[in-house]
């Protein structure tokens, strides 16, 4: 009978709990918008990125972005641990090089700006370090 | 079966880590192709590269900054959106019209913007996407002329909603259309105010599009066999033709970190000059405006 009770109350629990594991979801629209508002004055909005680490499952969220020459570029990064604390922007180029990344000692920065002088494509990867949420967004917006 | 082949060129090239690179794609001449790819998530790929390609804005931007005057004959026309029928029209002109709409916002044409936007509108929802254009609240940032950049952002903000819904739906090949034709009148407006005013900033950023051309021509083949698809690509291989003839010369350099109103920021080392000429400003001018006009009339 005891058994019984006990896998009664482990099936309740499984119901209840499990459900919430798998389904948390990260909405990434509402730290589109923070990040829009963090946007320096001056930068034009251009893209928004989804920064969903599926509870630390993604361990990259990967994008790809043509960059034109002669053109700022501005990451703003909001997240569900809050400002960018968690989640990191780094940026290559064609060839992998890294040319810039918003964590820099041990600080995480919210944006990041890259003054681009090369028409290209890059690659703009975000990664999670110590995050509690793996939820977040950016959003891209430049200036000539 | 083209279709196979380009997916396999996408798959094979995100294998190789030189999915569009710039190396393979600007310095070598000739588009990337490649055969015995193995099998990847084609419609990653697909996305990858749809996801890359810049706001049109970024021109828009350019030509009010080197002061041109706004002319509103430079657009498409809002009352032809009637006339356009097939499927391919719709997205092409969809894309035509976003352009144009973020063109009269940027020089703060309200009155034209509400007539781009009802065209939008119109279009957006014959391709079942209307729900994802949020025309009231982008009409009443028009009406009220008060906050320009919120205009800006949020039109920009609902072409970026339409094409991932596009996407999500697995409905590329509409996206893609609708970045082609926001590209053209992009590039096709550049090339009508440089022909009057002859001026050099424009001209390199004409002659700076090679990148954006290659790989809108790498999805729109995927999609060789749909309704006007072909014809359209057959354009856009002429323009390419002129783009590989465009020299760019990469310079390498080091990097300058800074910090920038309180914002980390690096100057980027390497440079690209694209050495275009007023003979290839001519050709390209002269395809453009012939493709456009297919695109509008």
């Amino acid at each position: 009978m005891k058994n019984i009770i006990g896998l009664f109350v482990i099936g309740v629990m499984a119901f209840f709990f499990a459900p919430q594991q798998v389904n948390a979801q990260c909405s990434t629209e509402l730290y589109v918008t923070k990040s829009m508002k963090a946007l320096s004055k001056g930068y034009q909005f251009s893209k928004s990125y989804r920064i969903d680490g599926r509870n630390g499952t993604r361990k990259t969220i990967k994008y790809t972005c043509v960059f034109a020459k002669d053109t700022s570029y501005e990451i703003a990064m909001r997240g569900q641990d809050g400002d960018a604390e968690g989640m990191i922007a780094t940026l290559y180029d064609a060839k992998r090089n890294k040319q810039i990344t918003s964590f820099i000692g041990n600080k995480f920065h919210n944006s990041w700006r890259f003054k681009c002088t090369a028409t290209g494509i890059y690659y703009l990867h975000f990664t999670f370090k110590d995050s509690k949420s793996y939820c977040g967004a950016a959003v891209l917006g430049f200036k000539r | 079966m083209m279709r196979k082949l380009y997916l396999a060129i996408l798959s094979a090239a995100a294998m190789l880590s030189l999915p569009f690179n710039a190396s393979a794609v600007v310095d070598s001449g000739e588009p990337v192709r490649l055969v015995n790819a193995p099998e990847q998530d084609d419609v990653f790929q697909i996305e990858e590269i749809l996801q890359s390609i810049p706001t049109p804005l970024e021109i828009s931007v350019l030509i009010q900054e080197v002061g041109t005057v706004y002319r509103r004959s430079d657009l498409n026309n809002p009352d032809m959106v009637n006339r356009y029928s097939r499927t391919i029209k719709k997205a092409l002109n969809l894309g035509v019209y976003g352009t144009d709409l973020g063109y009269a916002n940027i020089y703060g044409k309200n009155q034209d913007a509400l007539s781009y936007l009802n065209s939008v509108q119109k279009l957006a929802d014959d391709l079942g996407v209307g729900a994802f254009f949020d025309y009231q609240t982008i009409k009443k940032l028009a009406e009220s002329k008060g906050n320009l950049d919120e205009l800006i952002t949020q039109t920009t903000l609902n072409f970026e909603k339409i094409n991932t819904h596009l996407r999500e739906r697995k409905r590329e090949e509409i996206s893609v259309l609708t970045l082609t034709g926001g590209w053209i009148e992009a590039i096709y407006l550049t090339a009508m105010i440089n022909e009057r005013e002859n001026n050099d900033l424009l001209k390199k950023k004409i002659g700076d599009q090679r990148l954006v051309l290659d790989r809108l021509l790498l999805v729109l083949d995927i999609y060789n066999d749909k309704d006007g698809f072909a014809d359209l690509i057959k354009d856009l291989t002429s323009l390419q033709e002129v783009y590989a003839q465009i020299e760019v010369i990469e310079t390498e350099g080091e990097p300058e970190m800074r910090e920038e109103d309180g914002v980390l920021t690096v100057v980027q080392g390497k440079k690209t000059e694209v050495k275009v000429t007023d003979d290839d400003i001519r050709k390209i001018t002269v395809l453009l405006r012939s493709l456009r006009n297919k695109i509008i009339r």
